[in-house]
């Protein structure tokens, strides 16, 4: 994989055992993870560390992760934070419902390795983009931009 | 006039309109780049009708359509008598672009002895048509645009260096629709909208199953795939109503694929294996999920004996964060 498509992925997750296989898989592909055992601990992660993907399981105790996603869309900081669902809850509700929240991707448990990996790439690509156009934006806000007499 | 376009509401799109209306007053070349159907062409198209040159001419030309020989009198135009067949002077797409805009796409597909030529209109901005020995000004703002990556392309000599570098002064890149799955469905409802107005009638709606399935799917043509889906179901529907099985095949089992995709060959080959395991996997995850984890009940539908599934259960506990599930 490219130093490119690297990134920093918070894993949400009740399973410890979920969790750890998730962080062992990111590792071995280089990227690093961060995880939160709770909806809850998620959002309170968010809040002091930037991330760039979010694994998110939907069946949690307390704070299931569709709620975890709402609080996140009404956060203009967290809003923009691709989230990828991991889920065995994959009836039509819960697609639409996530669907509806803006997520980025629906992934059923058991999840395939290649599936997750492709989509994670998806979102890394994306952030990457994101960046360049950025950087153009910047470029083209300056008042004495090259663009004005170009 | 301003073209009809669907923003979205994804971050990166939101950006990309910035930078749009910023440039558009100026005469800055832009290059597009985005994969097959992700709306280079609109894009250009509102720049232009947001530029100062809106009333005059948006000249399109495809360079990887035009066969390479004929491309260079199309772009600048000929003489008569320049080669065979040029019975007459002819103007070439520059001129009828002149005090407008030119979106020349496929720009990758441009041939290295043509590539010379843009580089010098771009920088004197004057064009010299085939068998001419004078030149001809031209006020015409460029828009490229291309499927390929020209930086890679610049690197391995298919594409002038100085050319990229005098096309890319605002440099836009257009994501794949499966990059921003957000704005499927606000993509799906304005198609809807656009060719439900085009037919009289009930206008026709899609149902939430139908939708989620057209969420779910990662469209290889882009919007382009998405609005063709979308009209055709329009046309064809006998009920008002768009649902999963309106769906074309691969849409209606994308979801199921992307659960156990379909094994395939690659030129670098397969381990098969490994992808026989991971299948296998699959299929006993699913019957322990049906089960509630009764491995009886789950080895009796899977036409196996239980002692055999634990034995299976425990190879996969030894191998599952190298394999295929979690």
């Amino acid at each position: 994989m490219s130093d490119a498509l690297k990134g920093r992925i918070l894993v949400v997750d009740d399973d410890e055992n979920a969790v750890e296989i998730l962080t062992r898989m990111l590792a071995r592909e280089g990227h690093v993870s961060i995880s939160a055992a709770s909806g809850a601990q998620a959002l309170e992660t968010l809040q002091h560390e930037n991330v760039d993907v979010i694994l998110l399981d939907v069946m949690m105790p307390g704070m299931d992760g569709l709620e975890v996603c709402r609080k996140m869309r009404a956060d203009e900081r967290l809003r923009q934070i691709p989230v990828i669902l991991l889920t065995a809850k994959d009836d039509l509700d819960t697609r639409a419902r996530a669907m509806e929240l803006g997520v980025s991707e629906f992934l059923t448990k058991p999840v395939n390795r290649r599936e997750l990996f492709t989509r994670i790439d998806a979102q890394l690509h994306a952030r990457n983009l994101s960046r360049e156009l950025s950087a153009t934006v910047e470029k083209v806000l300056q008042p004495d931009s090259k663009t004005e007499g170009d | 006039m301003e073209p009809h376009i669907v923003k979205g509401n994804h971050p990166v799109m939101e950006k990309i309109f910035q930078i749009c209306d910023r440039v558009a007053p100026t005469d800055s070349t832009v290059l597009i780049q985005g994969e097959s159907g992700t709306g280079k062409e609109l894009v250009a198209r509102y720049i232009h009708a947001r530029s100062r040159r809106a009333n005059n001419p948006f000249i399109a030309v495809n360079c990887g359509a035009i066969p390479a020989d004929l491309l260079e009198s199309e772009m600048f135009g000929h003489e008569k008598g320049a080669f065979t067949g040029a019975v007459a002077a002819r103007m070439g797409l520059f001129q009828y672009a002149n005090g407008g805009t030119i979106f020349l796409d496929e720009i990758g597909e441009m041939p290295p002895a043509l590539q010379v030529k843009l580089l010098r209109v771009l920088q004197e901005r004057e064009i010299r048509p085939v068998g001419a020995d004078r030149t001809v000004r031209v006020d015409v703002r460029v828009i490229a645009a291309t499927n390929r990556d020209l930086s890679a392309d610049v690197k391995s000599g298919r594409f002038r260096e100085d050319l990229f570098y005098r096309l890319q002064v605002i440099p836009i890149t257009i994501p794949p629709l499966r990059e921003r799955r957000s704005d499927i469905p606000l993509f799906v409802q304005y198609f809807l909208d656009k060719h439900n107005s085009q037919r009289p009638g009930q206008p026709v709606r899609i149902s939430d199953e139908a939708m989620v399935h057209l969420w779910e799917y990662d469209w290889p043509g882009n919007v382009r795939e998405l609005e063709n889906l979308i009209e055709r179901l329009v046309i064809l529907s006998e009920d008002g109503v768009i649902r999963v099985e309106n769906l074309p095949p691969n849409i209606r089992t994308f979801i199921s694929d992307k659960k156990i995709p379909r094994p395939t060959l690659t030129d670098e080959g397969i381990d098969l294996n490994r992808a026989v395991e991971e299948f296998e996997y699959r299929l006993i995850d699913e019957a322990l999920r049906r089960t509630k984890g009764n491995k009886q009940a789950a080895a009796r539908l899977l036409g196996l004996k239980r002692t055999t599934l634990v034995a299976k259960l425990r190879r996969k506990a030894n191998s599952s964060d190298q394999g295929c599930v979690l």
